[in-house]
């Protein structure tokens, strides 16, 4: 972690599809999402780790995701998120958007 | 979804606290990852903070989330309920209009109760008041013999459980004794009912009520005083110098305030007092039901009551003081009753005098003193109980309505609905956006409705209390009863609401954006709230038939004695002054000079009005006997001359009393037709005589009269017997002129009042009244029974027949192409008109089938208020049920002919 690593604050709302995507491949608690997150963006993005709480409850309100009370690996008790189906169809409409929006801005500096 | 979301409302307390728990966790483990790295622990746990941010705050934002989503969407509701009612401006209209009036009902129903039932003594720290009563078997035994400690009282008693006696007069050395160190009371206080007492304050004589009161009274409640000083210890000894405090209101009313009374002179029955303060205004003493003008101390009775009252104070069997006591803190109630009841029970031992009356002594009970003394609360809480179960019903029946004219309104939002699920909606949201819109439409009308109950307490206030003198039900809106009101409302809101928002958001959405017509569920549950109506209406019929006809049954009352054109007063001489024998031709005097006003046919005096009669006192002492037999259950009635011609009560032989029975004549009697018959048989009983053994006369029957019932129409006592003596010969101090008038009795108050003012300007005229109404006091709960009961009961009616009329013409609407195709198949108008009302005539009748059974249960509930008619009175409920049937096919009439009026051709075509 010697270099400043990108936070994520470029595109907005993109942390609620960060989330939606880390939890479609696997459940986990809150510090395991932030883990998974850096460590899948070779800690490229680093996860504001506050603004994950609201986050979360913002999606769990909408019915994308589903905490229950579990175990981590370290044997601690801890809120595991699982995606719902609601949840993995806001992520296909998120990653959609999200495409057409960076091919846009790809395009954009493409023409540069 | 919907149970998801529902859960996620209830857990909201639980969420924040796992939030944190959340968060600990993550700082945790991102401390251990950073001490992993080689940081030490202080180092990483304050870098896992710092890259965290600020706690505190995320949590907020967190929760804010929640809480903000929820307001916003209340917000959208409010709006969009907004639009709904202005664009059904009809439908609001009534909707809030009935809910106005189900509402205020029980807001002033409430209001009221909460006045005599609930509410607290305007004093400091009320809670730890108690009073003090005792209780004990009756004191007559199988002979209907008086065995008991109590020799002689003033004041009352009351039924408690298993048929004993209860009562809240001591003798005054119970009082000491009680009061002596006592270990459960911080004060022990006492006071006794003065009754009315003639005031005078500048040569202006009125009648108060007094209260006489211990010097710990006003310090043991903890009153402070609006001017001036309370009555304290120092004034209530024998010979201390008269003082008196007075009410707030007389302050006002005789002084011009407070301040400008202390220090006056006034005579209280002709004796000098000197006013020392006034009472704060909210205050009304220990009775709700009393407000007493003056308080005085008690040791004052003897100098205004007559020297006689000292052997009060000595004498252990006679009961009359009433007592209240302050808890010392920490003592409960039990523990206080623990510690007393032993001491009061030695004490009581010692009066007894024979082994009869220590078997049946007093035993000590403590009650709760918060709410002041109970009579207020033991004469009306039933009533007001009956009458809360009116309003409940008559609100049962206004949000069946509304629920019924919101189904039908749902079918019409159907489309919408469907419309707005298909689009995404949540159910839930949906509900919920139905519920606020009906919660709206209720608070509006428990808004109208507040207004509503303030006109109705006072009416209400005004019924009940019809004629009483100094009625003092202190009653009104207060924020207490409002809260009431606006939880009703809500409540009503969400009754009302909930099955027509959950019908109308049925998920099958499908078949409803097809052709946007409701299906049978609804069509169920609005029949089911007709039904439902119409039972309650039949309950309310039942109800006002039965007190309708109780009221019929005491207007047939024989009372014996004449009801109409008949004016009484009241005067009391020996008050300011006026004293035997000169009191006796002071009141004859006067006889004369109101039989002299133009216009007055007869006039005449007694110790008391007919109706009266119980309240007060015998006129005479001791038994009576004829030869050896004593005289058992007669009332002895001191009468002066034309009485009986004055009262129109027949003379059947002989003559009855007139001028020439004086103070020096022989005493003479006139007896009742009954006693005569008891005691007599077929002999003459004029010329024979009753003895009186404690009063060393006799009295010579001059005549005999007709039977006269006492104490108004529903008192038990028709077999009253009667001895009429000459006030001449036996002078009460205070008396009861009645004239008989041609016309109007109240015409001549002027006059009265006038003669009165010549005679004696110190002697205020009161409880001026006509016989008629005096009798009609006596029944006044019945009347307001049967006044308020028919009002409730043509409303239930009147709303459960506009759910009527509205479910059959929505019927009939749907039904259009169903009635067009019969008549185009040869069908005619009567049978269709027939085949509406069979559904019309199947709901009443399901409903009476609900309620008959309900109505022979509940009315057994109100059998102590009726008077000769049994609860199950098969005249009221045939009537009843008439009523309700012909009301139900006059609803159903309109639909059922507009269905015969269809032109088969159009309905055809519409569809």
């Amino acid at each position: 972690m010697g270099r400043k690593a990108q936070k994520n604050d470029s595109l907005p709302g993109s942390l609620d599809m960060l989330i939606l995507r880390t939890l479609s491949l696997r459940d986990l608690h809150g510090y395991g999402i932030v883990q998974s997150i850096q460590q899948s963006s070779d800690n490229e993005l680093l996860v504001e780790e506050g603004s994950l709480y609201p986050a979360l409850q913002r999606l769990e309100l909408n019915g994308w995701i589903e905490g229950v009370w579990g175990v981590t690996s370290n044997n601690r008790r801890a809120r595991i998120y699982k995606i719902t189906a609601a949840g993995r169809k806001q992520l296909a409409v998120e990653t959609r958007k999200y495409a057409k929006l960076t091919l846009a801005i790809a395009r954009v500096m493409g023409a540069e | 979804m919907l149970i998801r979301r529902l859960r996620y409302w209830m857990k909201s307390a639980g969420r924040s606290e796992a939030l944190r728990e959340e968060m600990e966790l993550h700082l945790a483990e991102k401390a251990a990852e950073l001490q992993t790295d080689g940081m030490t622990p202080e180092c990483a746990r304050a870098e896992a903070r710092r890259r965290f941010g600020n706690v505190g705050l995320k949590h907020e934002e967190s929760r804010e989330i929640w809480i903000k989503r929820f307001w916003s969407e209340l917000g959208q509701d409010v709006r969009y309920g907004c639009r709904t009612m202005i664009a059904n401006k009809a439908f609001s209209t009534l909707a809030v209009l009935l809910l106005a009036l189900g509402i205020g009902a029980n807001t002033a129903i409430y209001s009221l109760m909460e006045s005599i039932l609930l509410r607290s003594l305007p004093v400091a720290d009320p809670e730890s008041l108690v009073v003090l009563n005792w209780h004990s078997r009756p004191p007559q035994n199988a002979n209907k013999q008086w065995v008991h400690v109590v020799h002689g009282l003033q004041g009352i008693f009351w039924p408690g459980d298993k048929s004993t006696l209860v009562s809240g007069i001591f003798p005054y050395r119970a009082f000491e004794t009680l009061r002596e160190d006592n270990p459960a009371f911080s004060t022990l206080f006492g006071y006794f009912n003065g009754q009315t007492k003639t005031l005078a304050i500048r040569g202006q004589a009125t009648s108060v009520g007094a209260e006489y009161v211990t010097g710990d009274y006003f310090r043991g409640l903890g009153v402070s005083p609006a001017a001036g000083r309370l009555i304290s210890s120092e004034d209530d000894r024998p010979g201390a110098t008269p003082v008196a405090v007075i009410s707030f209101a007389t302050s006002q009313n005789r002084f011009g305030g407070p301040p400008n009374a202390i220090g006056q002179p006034i005579l209280i029955d002709n004796v000098p007092f000197t006013v020392i303060g006034v009472a704060p205004p909210e205050f009304f003493g220990v009775d709700p039901e009393a407000a007493p003008d003056l308080y005085l101390p008690l040791h004052t009775n003897v100098l205004v009551d007559g020297a006689g009252t000292a052997r009060l104070y000595s004498d252990e069997n006679f009961y009359w003081i009433e007592m209240m006591g302050r808890l010392r803190p920490g003592v409960s109630m039990a523990q206080a009753q623990a510690a007393l009841a032993p001491r009061f029970h030695q004490w009581v031992a010692t009066t007894a005098s024979t082994d009869g009356e220590r078997a049946n002594l007093p035993a000590l009970t403590l009650n709760p003193g918060a709410a002041g003394l109970g009579s207020l609360r033991r004469r009306y809480s039933k009533p007001l109980y009956v009458l809360l179960a009116m309003v409940v019903l008559i609100l049962a029946i206004v949000c069946a309505n509304i629920a019924n004219l919101l189904l039908a309104r749902a079918a019409a939002r159907r489309r919408e609905m469907a419309v707005r699920l298909s689009l995404g909606a949540g159910r839930f949201r949906l509900v919920r956006q139905l519920l606020t819109e009906s919660v709206m439409l209720a608070s509006l009308g428990g808004a109208l409705g507040a207004l509503f109950a303030i006109w109705g307490v006072r009416s209400l206030t005004f019924l009940l209390s019809h004629g009483q003198e100094n009625f003092t039900l202190h009653s009104e809106l207060n924020w207490n009863v409002l809260g009431v009101t606006a939880a009703l409302s809500v409540v009503c809101g969400l009754l009302f609401g909930v099955a027509p928002a959950i019908q109308s958001t049925r998920p099958d959405v499908m078949p409803a954006l097809k052709n946007g017509r409701g299906g049978g569920p609804r069509r169920r549950a609005q029949h089911v709230l007709v039904v439902a109506q119409i039972a309650i209406s039949f309950l309310l019929l039942v109800a006002a038939g039965l007190f309708v006809r109780t009221l019929d049954k005491l207007h047939s009352v024989q009372l014996g004695y004449a009801r109409e054109n008949i004016l009484l007063f009241s005067l009391n001489a020996r008050q300011a002054g006026h004293r035997a024998p000169e009191i006796t031709t002071f009141y004859a005097n006067l006889r004369k000079r109101f039989e002299s006003i133009p216009g007055v046919r007869s006039a005449t005096l007694s110790q008391s009005s007919i109706i009266n009669a119980a309240r007060v006192g015998q006129a005479i002492r001791g038994t009576m006997k004829i030869g050896a037999v004593i005289l058992d259950g007669a009332r002895v009635m001191s009468a002066g001359p034309r009485f009986l011609t004055t009262m129109q009560i027949p003379i059947l032989t002989g003559r009855e009393i007139d001028d020439r029975d004086q103070p020096g004549s022989p005493p003479v009697a006139v007896i009742s037709e009954r006693l005569a018959r008891t005691y007599f048989g077929n002999e003459n009983p004029v010329g024979r005589r009753i003895t009186l053994p404690d009063e060393k006369r006799d009295l010579e029957i001059v005549g005999v009269s007709g039977n006269v019932r006492y104490g108004g129409l529903k008192n038990e006592e028709e077999n009253a017997m009667t001895v009429f003596v000459a006030v001449n010969q036996f002078p009460p101090d205070r008396v009861t002129y009645a004239l008989r008038t041609a016309g109007d009795p109240l015409r001549y108050v002027n006059s009265v009042h006038e003669i009165v003012r010549e005679a004696d300007s110190r002697i205020p005229v009161t409880d001026v009244i006509t016989q008629a109404a005096e009798i009609d006091r006596t029944i006044s709960r019945e009347v307001t029974f049967a006044k308020l009961c028919t009002g409730f009961a043509v409303l239930a009616l009147l709303i459960a027949c506009v759910g009527l009329y509205g479910t059959m013409s929505y019927n009939v609407a749907r039904q259009i192409g169903e009635i067009g195709i019969r008549m185009a198949l040869g069908a005619q108008r009567g049978a269709v008109v027939w085949m509406v009302l069979r559904r019309v005539l199947l709901l009443a009748g399901m409903g009476l089938a609900i309620s008959v059974p309900a109505a022979l249960i509940g009315s057994r509930l109100v059998k102590s208020f009726l008077f000769e008619t049994q609860p199950n009175d098969p005249g009221t409920l045939a009537l009843a049920s008439v009523v309700l049937l012909s009301a139900a096919i006059l609803a159903g009439y309109a639909p059922a002919r507009r269905a015969s009026r269809i032109d088969p051709l159009a309905a055809l075509r519409h569809e």
